[in-house]
């Protein structure tokens, strides 16, 4: 049985334009850190969070009649963080994290959660999560432990997997990725080349430059202009990924 | 299963020999050159193995692609103002910002960049390579060529149709959208680095990699396709500024003095040594196939010192280092430009600015290496640029 909470201290966004996030509270707070003031410790997606505020906060200043915005939904998707759920609202705002929204569900119902709540994106250091999620047409992508992550908001897209515009009925996940990079480009025009608080990058890891054109100008045709774009052609990710330091990756809805 | 190797076509001056056409044959065996151009057709669809050089070059292993894992390579990664001419799209940069100047990259971007000043040095390496596959079809030990830019991916369109219309084999590239690209330098494993950006030369140099600015000269001098040539300053480039530091504080005869005290110590290494040690692998790799007096990679030092005295010292460390360099050249304080005209290397890397505006002058591709003592004393270029 899910809950549905709204954060009355913050103010909420315009449920027709916003991009919703769903992250979960496992991500987000560390469980069982509760250190008898009912606070649980930082966890892995803080640093994301705080990246998305800060998008958030430059978007308005850019126009304050903004509606584009990034709307922040805390989910619970087990039944032990489900009964947590006054730890987890007096935490948030003890941080002062920018939440819109809690939903409290459990394994069953999580994704009907995230289903309802129109999330466009669910975040979660759970694999097994994010591809339940993913199966159901949510996309979705999995968190890890950032080493020294950026202040601005790194969002990585896995070229291999971006799929041209010409083959064929598009899934549901895609449908979902396609959207979301559609949005994410029009959130990224809102601010100039230089200073931006996002930046968006392409990594293709295999295949050569053709698929990295490809998927350049797949992206471009969604209304996606990427910043930054490495085409590792069989070369081993990690040694770039550790100094590309993305919050998350997309795979176009295809979780890697 | 297809275990064949396909080794591009490359039609050059004195390798059509090896590939068995032959007009006069009379069909009946079935030379190594039929079976290349079956396999081409029936697998890959591609009919371009038939015309010399025009096709795609790709190197095919069971249906994958082949590319060299970067620690078996020999990676040289080129920032994308030194591989192709970009003065237009500096001056739009420059004059009215970076919007401006994406604007334009984008509206111009089915129109290629020509050629710029590391061009000629990376078709070589593309040569060798050609070579190096035809000998070693398995192995990595090969060139890999990496754009390094700190462009934004707006402009990554326009770079890439450029390669394909030079029919370049560059399939890795990093395109930073303005960070600092030493981070990927080194997550790249980067035996050399060429921009033309002097501060991102001197960071990389810092950081130990192999590193120089490259400046677009014109009236370049032809150079060679099919050998690669490559010249080095000695001090300061190969060896460390101790002896011009010397020579700088007490002049010439203390310079002198101090390397005959010393001839038989080594000299400390400096940043292009380990390029040149990774030449001297790949060349001993054709020399193991009895190539030696065919080999594609020739090196040259090219120093002040002289021969009778100072060079001594220099050559003794080369050989206790192990490396071999084919042609030395003292020109005990003479000007290098003619000796480089000469020579007609791809590049020519030298540490003071004097030597490497002297050598354009005279059409050689020199890259400065800002390294050493000589630096305070190089005030000629202010190469504040960004990208």
């Amino acid at each position: 049985m899910t809950s549905t909470i709204r954060n009355t201290d913050v103010k909420q966004k315009d449920a027709e334009h916003a991009v919703v996030v769903a992250v979960t509270t496992r991500a987000v707070f560390e469980s069982g850190a509760d250190d008898g003031d009912g606070l649980h410790g930082m966890g892995v997606a803080f640093p994301l969070l705080q990246a998305l505020q800060r998008v958030n906060k430059r978007l308005l200043e850019e126009n304050p009649a903004e509606s584009l915005l990034f709307d922040v939904v805390l989910i619970t998707t087990d039944s032990q963080q489900q009964q947590q759920s006054s730890s987890i609202t007096s935490s948030t705002r003890h941080y002062g994290l920018e939440v819109g929204r809690f939903c409290f569900s459990s394994q069953e119902d999580f994704i009907e959660s995230l289903l309802k709540n129109d999330v466009q994106l669910f975040l979660s250091t759970d694999r097994n999560e994010a591809l339940q999620a993913s199966q159901k047409g949510v996309l979705s992508a999995v968190l890890d432990q950032q080493v020294a992550p950026s202040e601005q908001l790194r969002v990585m897209l896995c070229g291999d997997a971006v799929v041209r515009p010409d083959t064929g009925p598009v899934p549901e996940s895609q449908q979902a990725a396609q959207s979301f990079s559609a949005r994410l480009g029009s959130m990224r025009r809102r601010f100039g080349m230089l200073d931006s608080p996002l930046s968006i990058v392409l990594v293709t890891s295999s295949g050569g430059r053709e698929s990295c054109s490809v998927a350049l100008r797949t992206l471009r045709s969604r209304g996606l202009s990427v910043d930054e774009a490495y085409s590792l052609a069989g070369a081993p990710r990690s040694p770039i990924l550790s100094v590309l330091r993305p919050h998350f990756l997309l795979s176009d809805g295809v979780i890697d | 299963m297809v275990t064949m190797s396909l080794d591009p076509v490359q039609v050059m001056s004195g390798q059509v020999k090896e590939l068995k056409v032959s007009p006069s044959s009379n069909g009946d065996s079935r030379g190594s050159w039929e079976e290349k151009e079956e396999f081409a057709q029936d697998h890959l669809g591609l009919s371009t193995m038939t015309k010399p050089v025009t096709g795609r070059r790709t190197r095919k292993v069971e249906g994958g692609v082949f590319f060299p894992k970067p620690e078996n390579a020999v990676t040289i990664a080129v920032s994308s103002r030194v591989l192709f001419r970009t003065e237009r799209e500096q001056k739009v940069f420059e004059q009215k910002g970076v919007e401006e100047y994406l604007r334009y990259q984008i509206e111009h971007e089915n129109e290629p960049f020509t050629p710029g000043p590391a061009f000629p040095f990376v078709k070589a390496l593309e040569t060798v390579n050609v070579r190096l596959r035809e000998l070693y079809p398995q192995s990595e030990e090969l060139f890999d060529i990496i754009l390094v830019t700190y462009n934004h991916a707006h402009v990554g369109i326009r770079l890439i149709n450029t390669i394909n219309h030079h029919n370049l084999f560059i399939e890795r590239f990093c395109m930073t959208g303005g960070s600092s690209p030493i981070g990927y330098l080194k997550a790249w494993q980067t035996n050399l680095y060429l921009s033309a950006d002097a501060d991102k030369v001197r960071e990389a140099l810092a950081e130990g990699i192999a590193a120089a600015t490259m400046f677009m000269t014109e009236n370049l001098t032809e150079v060679s396709e099919s050998q690669l040539r490559v010249a080095f300053d000695g001090d300061a480039v190969l060896f460390s500024d101790e002896s011009e530091r010397i020579f700088k504080a007490h002049g010439l005869d203390k310079f002198f003095e101090h390397e005959r005290d010393n001839e038989d110590t080594l000299l400390d290494h400096g940043p292009l040594k380990g390029f040149l040690e990774a030449l001297g692998k790949l060349q001993k790799k054709f020399y193991a196939k009895g190539q030696r007096l065919d080999c594609p990679i020739r090196t040259y030092l090219v120093t002040a010192r002289s021969a009778a005295s100072s060079g001594i010292r220099a050559l003794k460390t080369l050989r206790a280092w192990g490396l071999e360099i084919d042609e030395a050249l003292f020109l005990a304080g003479a000007p290098k430009g003619p000796m480089l005209e000469k020579i007609r290397p791809h590049i020519y890397f030298d540490d003071q600015m004097f030597h490497v505006e002297g050598a354009a002058e005279m059409g050689t591709v020199a890259a400065h290496v800002p390294y050493g003592i000589a630096q305070k004393h190089n005030q000629t270029h202010n190469t504040g640029v960004r990208k």
